[in-house]
């Protein structure tokens, strides 16, 4: 393998990452490529791409609160420069420490509505997530279009397990839509390596111009909590039908069975022949 | 040496299992000194072959290789054929054969369908170690039945004392299950997709008597099938339960905000009555 090659299988593995575990996988990954240095400057797109897919958080240089990074939040045209629309500045981001610097003022002030959706978003994110946040970003491409995200992290290594919540919605105020993506990911791997990886893209409706921000976080509000519930209709028929399917609790006669008759007298006794079948003789 | 396995492994534990054998590749190529020992430690879905001899469908692990080629435990022979592929002697042969039978048996009795393998082989010291092999696919009869799959792999080593037997088991159970795409409603109102899927292993050792050669299929067969019925059980608990609860740890159906005021209330009431 060239060291190119290694670099890119690297980045696909680092792509991976359960929630909370990218410095783990990381770690593997120096271990198992031991080239630190074509690694540190090879893996930095991954390192970015994994960043911005995953909704990771960083603190706002001189604020007290975070902002999701996310290509929602990218600055065109400006390496790596990520917005904060609340404080109204942009700053720079190091992918691989997360850490920020050189705020910058905004040129154009928020609009209302974006502050208004935010507002909203972020009561019902504190209603509903013990540990999440909301961003909602203005659209480059149109002035009628807002980016609402969120995303809510549970990260507990020493019970060996983690999760994380992620939703987006782009709102459409000329065209009354809302176009969604859910994601849910969790890992479980106390002996073992179990994961839960959901996906939910719903597309819904508003009156179209209507800015009451209150009614549209509603409706994600709704939208969220039935799928909630759907999941786990979901999980009770995973249980109900896929588990027992593929392999039954007991046998039918509900009982373990009986290797003596299994294996029936005749075999038996055609095997107690012959010697012990490892006497080496 | 041991540490950059430790790290393969720590990896492997760690990326999703629906990945298992393109990630298994990849470390492969990136270190190929360490492919034996990865492939070696890592369980992977298990493949079906037909054994061309009698039909019959058996499993592929990496027991029954031998270089590129894999021993059916129906006939015997390796595909593609070997001249002089490894075969265990042919008193354990016998074993096999009769152990094959069994879990067949065993496999019809819990899985109700699907394919089992039993595979042999003679030890150094005197001994023989084996593995039983399980799988069942759930193919859904419509596109809203969900779909799944369960391999089962159990390694087993076994030594004589006298008229007892030693038996060390090493079982792993890969469960994957998909659940959830159809849309219920219409208009985009689907459920998603939910995608549940990974691996669980266990260990156990045991005595038990040893009357005669067969007594190994029957001493193996409890053993495995008491292993199997935790494994379920707890299978059952990390995937419907833990994974749950991680769910609806990180968004609470429950307004927040009403808990936080049912508590600041209380906590309230209880300040009053102390005065």
């Amino acid at each position: 393998m060239t060291p190119e090659e290694r670099i890119a299988a690297a980045s696909k593995f680092l792509l991976q990452s359960p929630p909370g575990e990218i410095n783990d996988v990381l770690n593997d990954i120096r271990a198992i490529i031991s080239d630190d240095a074509s690694l540190e400057s090879g893996i930095l797109p991954a390192l970015r791409e994994y960043n911005l897919a995953q909704f990771i958080t960083v603190d706002v240089p001189g604020q007290s609160h975070q902002v999701i990074i996310s290509r929602a939040s990218q600055v065109a045209d400006a390496e790596d420069r990520y917005v904060d629309p609340k404080a109204g500045i942009t700053f720079s981001l190091d992918h691989l420490t997360l850490e920020t610097s050189d705020p910058q003022p905004l040129s154009q002030e928020s609009a209302p509505l974006r502050k208004s959706l935010e507002t909203a978003a972020s009561k019902y994110v504190s209603d509903h997530f013990p540990d999440g946040i909301a961003c909602v970003f203005g659209s480059d491409a149109s002035a009628s279009q807002y980016t609402i995200q969120i995303v809510a992290n549970k990260y507990n290594p020493t019970n060996f397990w983690s999760g994380r919540w992620r939703s987006e919605y782009v709102v459409d105020v000329a065209k009354g839509e809302i176009t969604g993506k859910i994601w849910i990911n969790a890992h479980y791997y106390e002996q073992g390596n179990v994961q839960l990886a959901s996906e939910h893209n719903p597309v819904f409706e508003f009156p179209p111009n209507s800015s009451a921000a209150d009614k549209i976080v509603a409706l994600i509000a709704k939208e969220e909590g039935e799928y909630q519930a759907s999941l786990s209709e979901v999980y009770f028929e995973m249980g109900d039908k896929t588990f027992k399917g593929l392999r039954r609790m007991l046998p039918m006669t509900r009982q373990k069975i009986d290797w003596d008759r299994v294996m029936g007298y005749k075999l038996g006794a055609e095997l107690a022949t012959g010697k012990s079948p490892f006497s080496g003789s | 040496m041991g540490d950059l396995l430790d790290n393969m492994l720590d990896l492997m534990r760690r990326l999703p299992p629906t990945k298992i054998e393109e990630n298994v590749a990849a470390l492969v190529d990136i270190a190929p000194d360490y492919a034996d020992d990865l492939l070696g430690s890592v369980d992977q879905p298990l493949q079906l072959r037909t054994d061309h001899a009698t039909g019959r469908e058996y499993l592929i692990c990496d027991y029954n290789r031998d270089g590129d080629s894999y021993r059916s435990p129906w006939s015997n022979e390796y595909d593609p054929p070997l001249e002089d592929g490894t075969v265990p002697s042919s008193k354990l042969r016998k074993l096999e054969i009769a152990a094959n039978e069994a879990f067949d048996t065993y496999r019809e009795m819990y899985y109700e369908g699907g394919v089992s393998s039993v595979f042999l082989w003679d030890l150094d010291d005197g001994g023989f170690a084996g593995v039983v092999l399980l799988k069942k696919t759930l193919v859904p009869s419509s596109p809203t039945e969900p779909s799944g799959s369960w391999d089962s792999i159990h390694v087993f080593e076994a030594s004589e004392r006298g008229r007892q037997a030693h038996y060390k088991l090493t079982s792993t159970v890969m469960l994957h299950m998909i659940g959830g795409k159809a849309g219920r409603e219409g208009g985009g109102k689907g459920l998603g997709s939910v995608d549940l899927s990974g691996s669980m292993t266990r260990q156990s050792e045991q005595d038990a008597p040893l009357s005669d050669p067969s007594s190994h299929i029957g001493n193996t067969g409890r053993m495995i099938e008491d292993m199997e019925i935790k494994m379920r059980n707890a299978l059952q608990e990390v995937y419907f339960g833990k994974t749950k609860d991680i769910v609806f740890d990180l968004r609470s159906t429950q307004n927040l905000e009403n808990a936080r005021n049912a508590r600041r209330l209380q906590q309230e009431l209880v300040g009053f009555m102390k005065k």
